[in-house]
């Protein structure tokens, strides 16, 4: 496989219990309804909760992030093989006990249904489960970088386990295989797309280059590399390079 | 002011990138890849990094670039710095981000009217709906429209 070769396949979610050890087989996965490390200190809890297809009429605190869940088999992001689930999602939410947000900039707590628009490119379909990541924070916290970075590893570390299991299945059973490529056209107009992430003060944040495809671990912050720009290959984007945050 | 809920570019989003699938699907042109900028707090930073973008977008021989971005309000700013520093090292730029009618430019220059409104919300504002606002195929499409017209008609007068 040339190195300019990305190959992304898919595996399909069909439903998600709870249970004392993950699991994935033949569609069904199966996740622990509590993290496995201690809460840090400011922390009231953390409830993981499955949200079925159809079943939107729940509360929900301010919707922090979704991301999907994908793990890298070969290559490093932007090559190779990544494995990814697809119908079902993993989304961070957030308050204090006293109810107060974890948002930046308006927050999209209260009925599920109403705060979520479904079938977008950064949300899930209406036919996808859900995974919630709440974080219930004691009261008087301070909403900085160092905690919004402890509430998304903690989430990361929860899905960690899911990745190793879809590191080891064997690709020939993916529902779906896309292939990707940096293709050029030569003579044709060059283009290039600028995004401009938000990488300001304590709060708001953008990881690049994590390990796993839109992980946590080792990526690097758009804050301390001071908002300077970086260079992405379509294929490293496709290939969840960059991971927002709050 | 920053980023709303019905505006932000969740991480799915960033894996599903409307931009990077239309940009990166179509042979009538040569997608060199994606430039990802921050937001500093810092005036002098904030030229900076636009600046830089400009000048790596210079070396690379671009044509055409388009920027977009998930936040309004203060980050206008720096949306509008970069936009300029492109168009002023004469690459042809358009631009995307959430208008409506709650986060119409400030100040207007040149580049304004370049500059392509991806709001979805019929008031035109900051709903708190995650993913409402969310720039989708249609702009991604529309955006890629305007960036070759825009490109032919600059060619036209240089």
């Amino acid at each position: 496989m040339s190195e300019d070769t990305l190959k992304i396949k898919a595996f399909s979610v069909k439903d998600i219990v709870f249970d004392t050890k993950y699991r994935f087989t033949n569609g069904h996965l199966a996740i622990p309804e509590t993290i496995s490390t201690s809460l840090p200190a400011n922390f009231e809890s953390i409830t993981i909760r499955i949200v079925k297809p159809h079943h939107l009429d729940v509360q929900t605190n301010t919707i922090m992030d979704i991301c999907p869940i994908s793990t890298k088999v070969l290559g490093k992001v932007g090559d190779g093989i990544t494995h990814t689930l697809t119908g079902a999602y993993f989304l961070i939410t957030g308050a204090d006990t006293t109810g107060i947000q974890l948002h930046d900039f308006g927050a999209s707590n209260g009925l599920l249904k109403d705060k979520i628009s479904l079938g977008k490119a950064g949300t899930p379909n209406e036919d996808d489960y859900m995974i919630f990541f709440d974080v219930l924070l004691k009261p008087n916290f301070s909403f900085d970088r160092q905690l919004v970075t402890t509430i998304f590893t903690l989430a990361d570390q929860y899905l960690q386990p899911i990745r190793n299991i879809l590191k080891m299945i064997n690709g020939r059973y993916a529902d779906e295989t896309h292939e990707y490529s940096n293709e050029s056209h030569p003579g044709k107009p060059k283009v290039v797309v600028v995004k401009e992430v938000a990488g300001q003060g304590a709060m708001y944040d953008n990881l690049l280059f994590p390990d796993e495809p839109s992980g946590m671990a080792n990526g690097v912050s758009i804050i301390d590399m001071n908002n300077f720009p970086v260079l992405l290959t379509p294929n490293e984007y496709r290939d969840g390079a960059i991971r927002a945050m709050v | 002011m920053g980023v709303g809920p019905s505006t932000k570019e969740t991480t799915l989003h960033h894996f599903r990138d409307p931009l990077v699938a239309v940009f990166g699907d179509d042979p009538d042109i040569d997608f060199q890849g994606v430039i990802v900028v921050g937001t500093p707090q810092d005036n002098l930073l904030k030229n900076l990094v636009g600046k830089r973008v400009a000048k790596w977008l210079q070396a690379m021989r671009t044509d055409g670039a388009v920027i977009s971005a998930d936040g309004w309000g203060n980050s206008d700013v720096d949306f509008m710095n970069t936009m300029s520093e492109i168009g002023h090292v004469g690459i042809s730029v358009v631009g995307l981000k959430f208008i409506g009618t709650q986060a119409t430019f400030v100040v207007t220059n040149e580049y304004t009217p370049f500059v392509l409104d991806i709001n979805k919300s019929k008031a035109g504002i900051e709903t708190t709906v995650v993913g409402e606002n969310n720039l989708d195929l249609r702009d991604a499409n529309k955006a890629l429209g305007f960036l070759k017209l825009k490109m032919r008609s600059d060619l036209k007068t240089k």
